[in-house]
């Protein structure tokens, strides 16, 4: 770095926000960030920043950045802390976890983390993974599994050229992600109609040709609602529903079972079976010049048979607009209209977030959604197989030897670590995963899960709740001070970019993969465990991934590189179809996209005592917990607020502004009210992410329960049901 | 050639994200506050819409310093501490400001800030800074939403000119007399303020 005063100019990319591919140039002067701009890539439209990479400098340079290791020095919380050396610091947690993998076995080490460095260390040691997806993202994840044997088959039906119509389902991605909002105004401004669905009017809702208010959890029974309108119209494409969907598979009514050619022929072939309407017999689906019928009944092999198109229409056919329309309490003219334009303003791209599958049951709403796109044929094959090749990343790169960390679904942690089931966890390590403040049932986890640890390791960059918590906690770096690969991702960025080391690291900072080295060595682990950076780097791109053909690390030093396209044609499904119809959720009744309530809905019986459905949305203002301390971002955004509509302020005698209680049995929180007109009736919100200190009492995350899904634990994993809360509100005394 | 160099913020495009505002502090350094501000036009509150749940509606108004062909804060200034350039951008001399605010009672769109530290009023400059280097304003460049469009108002090829002849883009409060060079398009409902 020069003293001169002059001023370099390095190209990296964003750190800050999940999900997220911003460029950025970061000015460098004396070793100092002084500024960010967004930086350019070859295709102009990837040019991005938003107000929270523009608040870099605020992050890099806070007062609060922790600054050496920490142990504790009181009781857990308490916030008695000493300074001690990276040696003791690092010499301590080796022997602590080498102690507890001793006494408890290997798995009984545990990493939750959003850090990908330590994923190296979990896998040597043979330590538990905690899978941070199961903080609310478990569920669309799951039902895409179910439906296209992938874990990103909404992108079939996002990531759709030139639509016609673009629904949003509970997403707000001007908010949240407005790099993808650029999309949707293309889509707009091309003449698409833009419709909005969600509790809330957001930001994106303000842009839409039509808001429709929904009650939370209900987006099954509409798009079953919105099917059975499009069956008894005909608008379905029957085309698209033989060739690609299990529509004409036929189902075996004794066991719900696909039938196969096994069991009307000779042999043992585990061909589907279709009715062929041409020759009026039954033919396996793989024969050419069939005419597949899609509705019906066929006696064969003893038993009654139906196209499992004909179970779907059967299934929709119990959500006529009144039931739909009482259900989700939307006018039973705009769900008729709706689906109408849904199966006519082809194509149509159905935008969802994650709020759409936060409830209990949001792989079923995800499920519903993904099958009314696939009989209106509203799939986009091409443009996804485009959006595919994005993902990559072989994941084998990052493991030391070729065994992944054994697999552990957040909320069955929970189980883990209180209880011993499956196995225990004793010692618990978070890097970039604020469990003690983001994780639902916070009561839970701060009276029961804390308690049981043995030991807790926190890399931060700043006093977290969850930092308050560990044993021992290390100063790690941003993003801006150490070198690192960022991947593409999805249809966000098709580019591998380099963040390159632009400051040194601060105080005494160091950066995560150094931890990971030195804690390695130090359990004795052999000596080629310790991976520099740049081999990291090297590895990940010599890993044979057909998609790292020939990018290097020179070339990525010039700028980012768009990976090699690597297509996938058909689905990953065991049919090699959409499967709206799953043999496997049989057994949970769930074989389609079935309507069940929201487990803590207003029309449960608990409802009595706590009337209001609860949300926790994400806003513009912040990323999950991790820029709730960036003065520039509270200047616009001050503090927490509990949204409520004014009808159900009036019923409670609050005023705007008032001080106010949210509760239920779990816990609650206290905070200012924002009552207004953006929020239904019998609806409340507290936007995630600010720290316990900024409520007077209680937390967001105490209202929350972490109640598992057996059938997403079944198929994928349990997701925190977020949005799934039943709460009272009181004005504070 | 003197030139009049202006902003037009595509009220429909803009998405209330807040980006211009961090990128003003950012640019201008300017720890608290900011001289571009994002109100909403709806509910009494930030982020909320008017109406009755659910017909309700809400949009974003980006407000700064509207560089006016007449601004009243030049005339208001007792120590002529405010001039406007050849380009058209109004500037406050803060060595001249003695901090009196009386161009902050003058100006109808709120547009100036009063820095208590340094006792000088301060302001939108158009990123004159930057312009001089062949730059555009910082906000332009960083508007999330590209929403904002930069360029000389009277050069009917610049892509300012252009957006005020497509959208119709007009003025805030045109009875202030004031005639800006900061134009809005409106929302497709027509709106602005």
């Amino acid at each position: 770095m020069t003293e001169s005063g002059e001023t370099v100019v390095i190209r990296t990319a964003c750190g800050i926000v999940d999900g997220v591919r911003c460029g950025i140039l970061a000015h460098v002067r004396d070793g100092v960030l002084v500024k960010v701009e967004p930086a350019e890539f070859p295709d102009p439209r990837f040019r991005h920043i938003c107000a929270r990479a523009l608040c870099s400098t605020q992050l890099v340079y806070h007062p609060d950045r922790l600054k050496y290791p920490l142990k504790r020095a009181g009781k857990r919380g308490e916030g008695k802390w000493q300074r001690i050396s990276w040696d003791e610091a690092l010499d301590t947690i080796a022997s602590r976890l080498t102690e507890i993998r001793k006494k408890n076995g290997p798995e009984s080490l545990a990493w939750a983390i959003e850090v990908m460095a330590y994923i190296r260390l979990a896998s040597a040691l043979e330590a538990t993974m905690i899978n941070p997806i199961g903080f609310g993202d478990a569920a669309g994840p799951c039902a895409d599994e179910i439906t296209f044997g992938t874990q990103y088959g909404h992108l079939y039906t996002m990531d759709v050229k030139n639509p016609g119509m673009v629904v949003l389902w509970g997403a707000n991605q001007a908010e949240t992600r407005p790099y993808y909002w650029r999309r949707i105004r293309d889509a707009k401004e091309s003449g698409a109609k833009l419709v909005a669905i969600d509790p809330r009017f957001t930001g994106s809702a303000s842009k839409a040709d039509q808001y429709i208010s929904i009650r939370p959890g209900t987006d099954a029974a509409l798009a079953l609602g919105m099917m059975n309108v499009i069956f008894e119209k005909g608008l379905h494409d029957k085309a698209f529903i033989s060739q690609h969907t299990v529509g004409p598979l036929l189902v075996r009514g004794d066991n719900g079972l696909f039938l196969r050619e096994r069991d009307i022929a000779p042999g043992d072939s585990d061909n589907y079976v279709i009715w062929d309407t041409r020759t009026k017999k039954p033919r396996t689906h793989v024969e050419e010049g069939t005419r597949p019928a899609l509705e019906g009944v066929y006696r064969l092999a003893g038993v009654e048979c139906r196209p499992a198109f004909q179970l779907l229409a059967d299934l929709a056919k119990q959500y006529p607009l009144k039931t739909a329309s009482a259900i989700t309490e939307m006018p039973a003219k705009t769900i008729e209209k709706l689906a109408t334009e849904y199966a006519t303003r082809k194509p149509v791209a159905s935008y969802r977030s994650m709020g759409l599958q936060r409830t209990f049951h949001g792989d079923l709403s995800w499920r519903a959604v993904t099958t009314l796109a696939a009989i209106s044929g509203n799939i986009n094959l091409e443009g996804y197989s485009e959006g595919y090749r994005r993902f990559l990343f072989n994941g084998g790169t990052m493991l030391y030897g070729d065994k992944f960390p054994s697999p552990m679904p957040l909320l069955k942690a929970y189980e883990a670590i209180t209880i011993g089931q499956p196995y225990p966890i004793k010692a618990l390590w978070l890097a970039g995963h604020n469990f003690m403040n983001q994780d639902p049932d916070n009561n839970k986890v701060m009276k029961e899960l804390v308690p049981h640890l043995e030991f807790i390791v926190v890399t931060e960059l700043f006093m977290t709740d969850s930092a308050r918590y560990a044993d021992i906690v290390l100063p790690t770096c941003s993003f801006y001070e150490h070198l690192d690969l960022l991947p593409p991702l999805d249809i966000l960025s098709p580019y591998v970019q380099l963040q390159p080391k632009v400051i040194e690291p601060l105080y005494e900072s160091r950066p995560d993969r150094d931890i990971v080295n030195e804690i390695g060595l130090r359990m004795g682990l052999p000596k080629d465990f310790p991976l520099s950076a740049e081999q990291y780097v090297e590895r990940v791109l010599s890993s044979g991934h057909p998609s790292m053909e020939g990018i290097t690390l020179e070339n990525l030093k010039k700028g980012p590189v768009e990976v090699a396209p690597y297509n996938i044609t058909g689905f990953n499904t065991l049919s090699g179809r959409i499967e709206f119809y799953s043999e496997r959720m049989k057994e949970y009744g769930q074989e389609l996209p079935v309507f069940m309530e929201p487990i803590e809905s207003t029309r449960r019986p608990q409802a009595k005592k706590y009337p209001l459905s609860y949300l926790s949305t994400h806003t513009k203002y912040g990323n999950h917990s991790f820029l709730a301390n960036i003065a520039w971002l509270r200047e616009l955004d001050t503090e927490p607020l509990l949204e409520m509509n004014s009808v159900d302020a009036a019923a409670r005698g609050i005023v705007d502004g008032d001080m106010v209680v949210a509760f239920n049995d779990r816990g609650m929180v206290k905070l200012k009210v924002k009552v207004h007109e953006g929020i239904r009736p019998g609806v409340v919100n507290i936007n995630e992410g600010w720290w316990h200190h900024h409520f007077a009492e209680g937390s967001y995350q105490e209202l929350t329960h972490a109640t598992i899904n057996p059938a997403q634990l079944a198929v994928f994993e349990p997701n925190s049901a977020m949005y799934d809360n039943l709460v009272e509100v009181r004005k504070a005394g | 050639m003197a030139k009049r160099y202006g902003l037009v913020i595509d009220l429909e495009r803009c998405i209330g994200c807040n980006t211009c505002i961090i990128a003003c502090k950012l640019e201008n350094s300017l720890e608290k506050g900011s001289w571009i501000r994002v109100e909403t036009i709806g509910g009494s509150h930030r982020d909320s819409p008017k109406g009755k749940y659910p017909r309700v509606s809400m949009h974003f108004l980006p407000i700064l310093c509207m560089h006016c062909d007449k601004p009243p804060c030049l005339d208001a200034c007792p120590l002529e501490a405010i001039h406007k350039r050849s380009d058209g951008i109004v500037m406050v001399d803060e060595k001249k400001c003695d901090g009196c605010q009386a161009c902050l009672k003058a100006c109808p769109y709120g547009a100036l800030v009063y820095d208590a530290k340094k006792k000088t009023v301060q302001k939108c400059t158009l990123c004159v800074h930057r312009l001089e280097k062949g730059l555009e304003p910082f906000c332009k460049i960083c508007c999330e939403a590209e929403a904002i469009y930069f360029g000389d108002l009277d050069d009917p090829a610049s892509s300012a000119s252009k957006m005020i002849a497509a959208r119709s883009a007009a003025t805030l409060k045109p009875e202030a007399g004031t005639r800006p060079a900061v134009r809005y398009c409106p929302t497709k409902q027509g709106r602005i303020e």
